[in-house]
């Protein structure tokens, strides 16, 4: 798989097969600027600016029609935006609703404890507009998790938080992927989430 | 739902919904009320001479001072009437069969009236009159014998005879209900028969019985030889308001009745203007759909980052277009209450005018109106809907 306007790349991904299994942890290290958003935009379905072909088992995504793609997208790849994709207008608690009543798929009690494990308990209505843009990272890892999933991508999901925050999320984050059997990968251009990896990726 | 309600109501301009509300309630208002307006116009024109059918006329020959003073003879002859027959503006004729015996008829009300006089009958061909048949029906040997007067009679006997000896005035209803006494004499004959209204006709001046009874009255109460030609013919007319039928009428010296033209010039005139009416009220319609078709857009085009992020968490198309698809069709349903309800305080209005005009006018029913509306509401809701979904299947596709 490769941009389409590039060929002069050298990566562990970009012009080559890789595979992703389930039940696995995976990194993409890589400078800024060499693709990591775009190869979570093209396995999304946002993008399809690429060459080459993106298989979920054994159908290439290009086949997919819109039905397929709010299915994949509600039951089987969860997504952490770098630019996190929250609603400004809406409460930190109705942010995650929103998702979770879509999917019907966590119970209050969980999403109640997540908030409190991430420390922002007192902030569940406060509005996404008047909080950090570390707590607003906190947020959108939990709407991310508020489906059911084979895969989860989390974007440079730690960028604004501290050591501990980082950890918690990573725990929170590995916990369920357990929970749910699936693989998780994510991504950092530095900083990265402290786990037992079994595959690191440089973009 | 509520959730993406709450996120998607974010930049709804009010002052534009008003804006379409108010064009698309005024369009929607015109049009219903034009229909109706029309339907209930169309009512007084038919009901006011019900067994008249609509574009029908009738010709007679001058009655000039030579003809008077030689008796000459103001019938119609067969050549004449296949002249008319093969005019292009004449779908059907139809000669007027006057009686040759005579008629004199009374009728008593509890005393208060005897009015008693000599008459005669005409009669026109059944297809002519648009009473109903078993109303309209002599066969020999009945006793009873339908009769069409004309509304002069009554208006004479209201406005003259009922006034001047201070009597109570009828009206068309319980005149109805009045048998008349009729006595036909002629060729030894002397008979009995009670007469009974069906009907009254303003533009008819004569005294209508079936065509069967003056065929074999005709013949009974008076020797063959007797029998007339017709000196009135009436024409069924494909078109009214066709100029060929004065210059027709002018060249061959004939009459007509002329208001019987005029109403019909005035029913195709009203046509007209209601057609007018309307456009300006369909042309309304269009512009206030056009209305909110770009408030949708704009309002589409300044959330279009939260729909995005909508379809991306998972929303599918259909999911995310329908807040803004149930707004569009609230509205129009809600346009289309007012307008009714609009429809009937201003019919109510005219109502009352018209039945103050006509009082034997009978309210047609306002379902046709509803049903057009229903459609208007149907095909403005579709395509706001569709609209809706183009647009965001615009931001799905930007990708």
């Amino acid at each position: 798989m490769v941009f389409m306007q590039r060929t002069d790349i050298q990566s562990d991904i970009w012009k080559q097969d890789v595979t992703f299994e389930k039940e696995k942890l995976y990194l993409i290290e890589a400078n800024s600027g060499t693709g990591k958003s775009s190869l979570c935009s093209f396995i999304y379905g946002y993008r399809n600016d690429y060459l080459g072909n993106i298989l979920f088992d054994t159908d290439d995504i290009h086949s997919y029609n819109i039905s397929k793609w709010t299915d994949m997208r509600k039951r089987h790849i969860a997504l952490l935006w770098q630019e996190l994709r929250l609603f400004p207008e809406l409460t930190a608690m109705e942010n995650v609703m929103i998702k979770n009543k879509l999917t019907g798929f966590q119970k209050k009690t969980v999403i109640n404890s997540w908030f409190e494990q991430l420390g922002i308990d007192d902030k569940k209505d406060a509005k996404i507009g008047q909080m950090s843009y570390g707590q607003q990272q906190r947020v959108a890892l939990i709407r991310t998790l508020c489906q059911p999933f084979d895969f989860v991508f989390a974007d440079e999901p730690i960028s604004h938080l501290d050591d501990q925050n980082a950890a918690i999320m990573g725990q929170i984050l590995t916990d369920e992927a357990k929970r749910q059997g699936a693989g998780v990968i994510t991504t950092s251009i530095g900083k990265h989430i402290q786990l037992n990896y079994d595959k690191t990726f440089k973009l | 739902m509520k959730l993406v309600w709450k996120l998607l109501r974010q930049h709804i301009s009010i002052p534009q919904f008003t804006g379409f509300f108010l064009a698309n309630l005024i369009g929607m208002t015109i049009i219903l009320l034009g229909i109706q307006f029309y339907n209930d116009t169309q009512a007084i024109y038919n009901g006011e001479d019900s067994f008249m059918k609509a574009d029908y006329m009738i010709i007679n020959k001058k009655v000039g001072v030579l003809s008077s003073i030689t008796g000459g003879n103001n019938a119609f002859t067969k050549g004449e009437i296949e002249d008319i027959n093969g005019q292009p503006f004449v779908e059907r004729v139809g000669a007027f069969t006057p009686s040759s015996f005579g008629v004199r008829a009374s009728f008593a009300m509890n005393g208060l009236a005897n009015m008693s006089t000599d008459m005669f009958f005409e009669s026109v061909p059944n297809d002519f009159i648009d009473v109903a048949r078993e109303k309209w029906h002599y066969a020999v040997g009945d006793n009873e014998l339908p009769i069409i007067l004309p509304k002069n009679y009554l208006d004479l006997y209201n406005f003259g005879y009922a006034q001047s000896r201070s009597l109570p005035k009828v009206s068309e209803g319980i005149l109805g209900a009045i048998k008349l006494q009729i006595r036909i004499t002629g060729n030894g004959h002397n008979d009995e028969y009670v007469g009974r209204i069906v009907g009254f006709s303003s533009r008819l001046n004569t005294i209508l019985v079936p065509e069967d009874f003056m065929k074999w009255a005709n013949g009974y109460y008076s020797d063959a030889a007797r029998t007339k030609n017709a000196t009135r013919i009436i024409l069924e007319l494909n078109n009214p308001a066709d100029d060929r039928i004065t210059t027709f009428v002018q060249d061959n010296n004939y009459e007509t009745d002329k208001s019987k033209l005029d109403a019909s010039k005035t029913t195709y005139i009203l046509r007209v203007v209601v057609a007018i009416v309307m456009s300006v009220g369909v042309l309304i319609c269009i512009l206030s759909l056009y209305i909110l078709m770009l408030s949708v857009f704009l309002l589409v085009q300044k959330n279009s980052s939260k729909l995005e992020n909508l379809l991306l968490i998972g929303y599918s198309p259909a999911k995310v277009s329908l807040p803004y698809q149930l707004m569009s069709v609230g509205l129009n349903v809600l346009v289309f209450i007012l307008a009714v309800a609009l429809l009937l305080v201003a019919r109510s209005l005219y109502l009352t005018l018209f039945e103050s005009f006509f009082p034997d006018f009978v309210e047609p029913s306002i379902l046709p109106s509803l049903i057009i509306g229903v459609i208007l509401l149907i095909i403005v809701s579709v395509l706001n809907m569709i609209a809706v979904r183009q647009k965001v299947m615009a931001i799905w596709n930007k990708k």
